[in-house]
């Protein structure tokens, strides 16, 4: 109960930050922070990005971490060139997934 | 002369209905595997599947629930819950300061609705929208088109972590999702990273959060979103002339 508790109010937090520029021209962000907030973005989505990818288990090592560079870096080219978030993931996926079956055949990866 | 026919208005307004479910379904598609994945991911905390998929249609905001969620799992309490997830969320407030300008005749009543669905994706789907040379069309095209692609997103979103939660630990281990989730946020945020500051924004902030990714309650993720907020700003300070947006 506790739990769903936190979601809802996870929710309710949520919502504040979606709404609370959008239902009045009177609440505006700081003038300071305004210059900053495009920040926001790219700061909260890397560190989420980053160790998912240079630390798939958890930690940084040869036979996890270049596999997925690898796809990263196939994604990132598939994206500049397609502008599809389909075509990135997908290519980098099978990019992976090709590159973790040849390391498990090998007996590298378990 | 006779008063100007209703219907190209309807029409129009039709086909941005039709547009809007036409992209939110195509920007759904992408979402599968990571949406399948962070239903795994949940259904492998000690959290009642229930409360993994509620959180869908509640927070609607992938990175947010995970955070929550594996928080949850590991013991921390309501109030870390919250303020990490209103600290994941934050990057909403640029949306909806951003997209404010855009929405001119929208009533109160719309944007209270529309707020609930402003989530990444229709950020992206809306904003491209405006952005277009002939714009967004009408209110009621804007309208149609808004509702009809956040409405699909969250349907489908809802939907397909729930399948996640429930049936992601049937998915064969040879086919493995874990990089689904970093690597769908790899390609959000590569079109944020438009000067050096974002750059270095993005780049401290997921070295950061590695480093600190063995620290207690998933605060790395929060420590790393900070440090990159402020090599960024350092960067940003640096590089750019000191002033700011005149529609400020």
């Amino acid at each position: 109960m506790l739990d769903l508790l936190a979601v809802v109010l996870g929710g309710v937090a949520t919502y504040v930050t979606r709404v609370l520029f959008l239902v009045t021209k009177k609440v505006r962000p700081p003038r300071r922070s305004l210059r900053y907030l495009p920040l926001v973005g790219p700061a909260v989505l890397g560190a989420i990005a980053v160790p998912g990818i240079l630390a798939p288990r958890g930690e940084v090592s040869l036979v996890e971490t270049l596999p997925a560079v690898a796809a990263a870096m196939l994604s990132w080219l598939l994206f500049r060139w397609s502008k599809q978030l389909v075509i990135a993931l997908v290519g980098g996926l099978i990019l992976w997934w090709a590159i973790v079956f040849v390391l498990s055949v090998m007996g590298l990866r378990t | 002369m006779s008063a100007p026919d209703p219907s190209p208005d309807r029409e129009r307004t039709r086909a941005a209905i039709r547009a809007g479910v036409r992209d939110g379904l195509l920007l759904e598609l992408g979402y599968i595997p990571f949406d399948l994945a962070a239903g795994a991911v949940m259904a492998q905390t000690v959290v009642d599947p229930g409360v993994s998929i509620a959180s869908g249609p509640i927070i609607f905001a992938g990175a947010a629930q995970l955070v929550a969620i594996q928080l949850l799992g590991s013991g921390a309490g309501i109030p870390l819950v919250v303020l990490a997830v209103f600290i994941v969320n934050s990057r909403h407030l640029l949306y909806s300061a951003s997209l404010e300008p855009h929405l001119e005749g929208w009533s109160r009543k719309q944007r209270l609705i529309g707020a609930f669905f402003l989530s990444d994706p229709t950020y992206a789907l809306m904003i491209s929208r405006f952005e277009r040379p002939e714009g967004a069309g009408s209110k009621r095209e804007q309208l149609g088109y808004y509702f009809a692609s956040s409405i699909v997103l969250w349907v489908g979103w809802s939907l397909l972590l729930a399948v996640g939660v429930l049936f992601g630990g049937l998915i064969p281990p040879w086919v493995p999702l874990e990089l689904a989730i970093p690597l769908t946020f790899l390609l959000l945020v590569l079109p944020l990273l438009k000067d050096q500051a974002g750059v270095v924004a993005a780049a401290v902030g997921g070295l950061a959060a590695l480093a600190a990714q063995s620290l207690p309650f998933g605060s790395g993720l929060i420590i790393g979103a900070i440090a990159g907020l402020v090599a960024g700003g350092i960067v940003l300070a640096r590089t750019t002339p000191r002033e700011v947006a005149s529609d400020a």
